[in-house]
């Protein structure tokens, strides 16, 4: 995979020198070639609390080493796709929050670019600005806990403190926004529920200040941490070539060395006139998807700050009476609004695409996250699919955990950061 | 099966005006198949009637003009209700890393055999990609290496994304047994 | 009373009942059943900000042996509720439960084919709370309903 005119942004590491010091410091024992054995094999989930409560890996094991993994989804199989086709078009929107609650504005986002890229709307270009730092500072709140958690699941305790406490302040951000903390159900189709706060560019500048002070101090803690690089350093190695070909995307295709983000190949909502870097990493382990992530954080501070920075005036919603809901204040004046309002509000009435079908990706924090839509002409979407990034990632898993130790099967699905509501769906 | 025929015949034609790059590609090296265009809005896609996906799939993926060597999304849909003589409709999203470029595949599957060929050996991302269009709606995949349920119960006993099949379900949530 | 006159201000007597169950309600040890988006605002609400240890409740245990506070918290579909109910009877008594969320309580907005409507049809449920998610304050208020639950249950 060749790299293409992308700018990117070199991870420092350690001198190599002092790794291999650290390797050849370790005794390796060789087992007695005659020594009778046999496989064990171990339950692992749905109830542990590093599978985060609803993944379930049978393991099989030659002593403490994995030599097959069998991993079993659906714990969490809600039925959004099955849903989606009896519910409208910005009814769905509700929904996928609930796939993704650890950066719920990212599916918002990535849904309603799909109905728009359907219907062939524009959005205003204030509304693209808040899109993009809103997906930008959900990715920031994503992040934070995924490294948090994959700490907390290999023993450090701090760094999910460290990160919860910077998310406290991005819910506070987001509930003046949307009004709650976690399912914002912010996006609508041609627009957005409502405008953001006056002092919403003061916020954002703020939970981005408390998000890079976290993640300097998570960096302090974790990244020349000896325990930490041991546990995640070669750890579930994924080469570039492998990684395309099972179809890896986000954190985990870029620390394989792919330098591939849909914000820069296939730009959406204007990332094309941002300034940003694409962390890519070397190895591909555990150690440099954490590492790529961590960086991300950083670049997407920068995105917010531009995005809040350059921020249009106008409306937020698009012109569009046949997808969008008129102003509320025209409602009370108009009789032509107070129609539109109907037909957008009464049940069975909404957004009405044509007759179709079409795939939109967005690049969410975990990887290109689709949304693939079949309209036939009526107010709810007649197939809805989402292409969930962590189902991609998770189904790397079998071939990373081979050859390793039983303590690695968390380090590796902590930096493969599964979301089981979007897993499962 | 008489609509099936008609839809063929009224569906090729080589000589449509809006054929994109990679459609003409593919016509030039399959000139037999029926290569319709596809209703995908935002990038090429065609609806491939083939007598052997797998041939078609590797050409995809091994031609240097096209290059789909990443398999974003394999999915299904259940066509009960549209206007459409073949039940299922498999639809696979492909995208060159080499071109930057998307491209959608819609092959239909009868609803008498639901059966199609499995694309793991092409793109081994197919895997699970597969099982969960197995799982809900019942389309079998032939040759994929580990075909079972995903996402339900091993023991439930419907395809639940089928049109057919209700949302609140046939009572498995409110009558099982642990 | 006679007894307390001779030993003064040393000694407090009390019910055994009152003195297991004031010590029980302030160290519960909570077992996260977390599956979807309640669970993430349980960890909210076990992190710095609400911090759930000013209840004595931090001490989160993830084996069903050593707790005796389930939180349900998020969805429960066909496939999970097996194993719910194994880890509610792998509890060691007096145990409690919290049903965490519209989810947990009643299926929520998801009225699908595999959702279980509401973990109450197969575990007894103590506290119920509302919300999609609940809010920390939420979890905290049904965590203090317990602890008055508690403090009222019988020591045996």
């Amino acid at each position: 995979m060749k790299a293409r005119t992308v700018n990117t942004t070199q991870i420092d590491k350690l001198a190599e020198t002092d790794l291999e010091e650290i390797r050849n410091e370790r005794v390796t024992f060789e087992r007695t070639p005659d020594m009778p054995s046999e496989h064990m094999i171990l339950n692992f989930g749905p109830q542990h609390p590093a599978t985060h409560g609803t993944l379930h890996i049978v393991l099989e094991l030659d002593g403490e080493k994995v030599v097959g993994a069998t991993p079993h989804l659906g714990y969490l199989h809600t039925g959004f796709e099955k849903l989606g086709e009896y519910r409208s078009y910005n009814q769905f929107v509700t929904l996928t929050d609930r796939m993704n609650y650890l950066s719920p504005l990212s599916n918002n986002i990535g849904y309603s670019h799909a109905v728009e890229k359907l219907m062939d709307i524009e959005i205003t270009p204030r509304c693209r600005n808040i899109r993009v730092a809103l997906a930008e500072l959900s990715r920031l709140a994503d992040h934070l806990l995924c490294v948090g958690t994959a700490a907390l699941d290999i023993g450090a305790f701090t760094a999910f403190l460290y990160g919860f406490r910077a998310r406290e302040v991005l819910y506070d951000l987001f509930e003046a926004v949307c009004g709650t903390r976690l399912t914002t159900s912010y996006t609508r189709v041609g627009g957005l529920l409502r405008d953001v706060p006056d002092n919403f560019a003061e916020m954002a500048r703020e939970s981005v200040e408390e998000t890079l002070t976290a993640a300097s101090e998570i960096d302090r803690l974790l990244t020349h941490n000896r325990i930490w690089r041991d546990r995640t350093e070669g750890v579930g190695v994924l080469s570039a070539e492998d990684a395309v070909a099972w179809g890896a995307t986000g954190p985990v295709l870029r620390a394989s060395g792919v330098d591939w983000d849909i914000r820069k190949n296939e730009p959406y909502l204007g990332y094309e006139g941002y300034d940003f870097d694409i962390p890519i990493g070397r190895n591909g382990d555990a150690y440099d998807r954490y590492l790529v992530r961590m960086e991300e954080i950083r670049q997407s501070a920068e995105i917010v700050r531009q995005a809040v920075e350059n921020m249009p005036s106008g409306p937020v919603n698009a012109e569009e009476e046949h997808a969008v809901l008129p102003e509320k204040s025209e409602v009370y004046e108009s009789m032509e609004s107070l129609i539109y309002h109907f037909k957008m509000t009464m049940e069975g009435h909404g957004p009405t695409p044509p007759v179709g079908e079409v795939y939109a990706a967005t690049e969410a924090p975990n990887g290109e996250l689709g949304f693939f839509i079949v309209s036939d002409g009526s107010r709810e979407p007649y197939r809805i699919r989402v292409r969930p990034p962590s189902f991609i990632n998770f189904s790397l898993f079998p071939m990373l955990i081979k050859g390793h130790m039983l303590s690695d099967v968390v380090a590796i699905l902590g930096s493969l950061n599964v979301i089981a509501g979007e897993l499962d769906r | 099966m008489e609509n099936q025929e008609e839809r063929q015949t009224e569906g090729v034609d080589p000589q449509e005006p809006d054929q994109g790059e990679v459609t003409a590609r593919i016509r030039a090296r399959f000139v037999d198949a029926s290569v319709r265009r596809g209703n995908a809005v935002g990038c090429e896609s065609v609806i491939a009637e083939l007598d052997s996906l797998h041939p078609f799939m590797t050409f995809l993926r091994d031609d240097p003009e096209l290059a789909f060597d990443y398999l974003v999304d394999v999915t299904a849909v259940d066509r009960l209700k549209l206007d459409e003589a073949i039940r299922y409709a498999v639809v696979y999203q492909l995208y060159s890393y080499k071109f930057n470029r998307r491209f959608s595949v819609s092959v239909p599957v009868p609803e008498a055999d639901p059966r199609i060929e499995s694309v793991v050996s092409v793109w081994p991302g197919a895997n699970w990609l597969e099982r969960e269009v197995y799982d809900m709606y019942g389309i079998v995949f032939d040759g994929h290496p580990d075909l079972r349920r995903i996402l339900m119960p091993d023991d439930f006993g419907s395809h639940p994304l089928r049109k057919d099949y209700p949302l609140h379900g046939k009572g498995e949530r409110d009558n099982f047994v642990f | 009373m006679g007894l307390e006159d001779q030993l003064q201000e040393n000694v407090m007597t009390t019910k055994v009942d009152a003195m297991v169950g004031w010590a029980r309600k302030n160290s519960l040890w909570p077992m996260p059943f977390g599956t979807a988006c309640c669970a993430i605002e349980l960890m909210a609400t076990l992190a710095s900000r609400f911090d759930l240890a000013r209840f004595g409740a931090e001490a989160i245990r993830f084996s069903p042996r050593q707790s005796d506070l389930l939180i349900v918290s998020g969805r429960v579909s066909i496939k999970m509720m097996p194993v719910l109910k194994t880890i509610y009877d792998q509890m060691p008594e007096p145990k409690w439960v919290v049903s965490m969320g519209a989810c947990a309580s009643s299926g929520g907005v998801f009225n699908t084919y595999t959702l279980v409507q509401g973990v109450d049809q197969y575990i007894p449920v103590d506290v119920y709370i509302p919300g999609c998610p609940p809010r920390p304050e939420n979890v905290i208020q049904a965590l203090m309903k317990i602890q008055e639950k508690v403090a009222q249950a019988k020591a045996n």
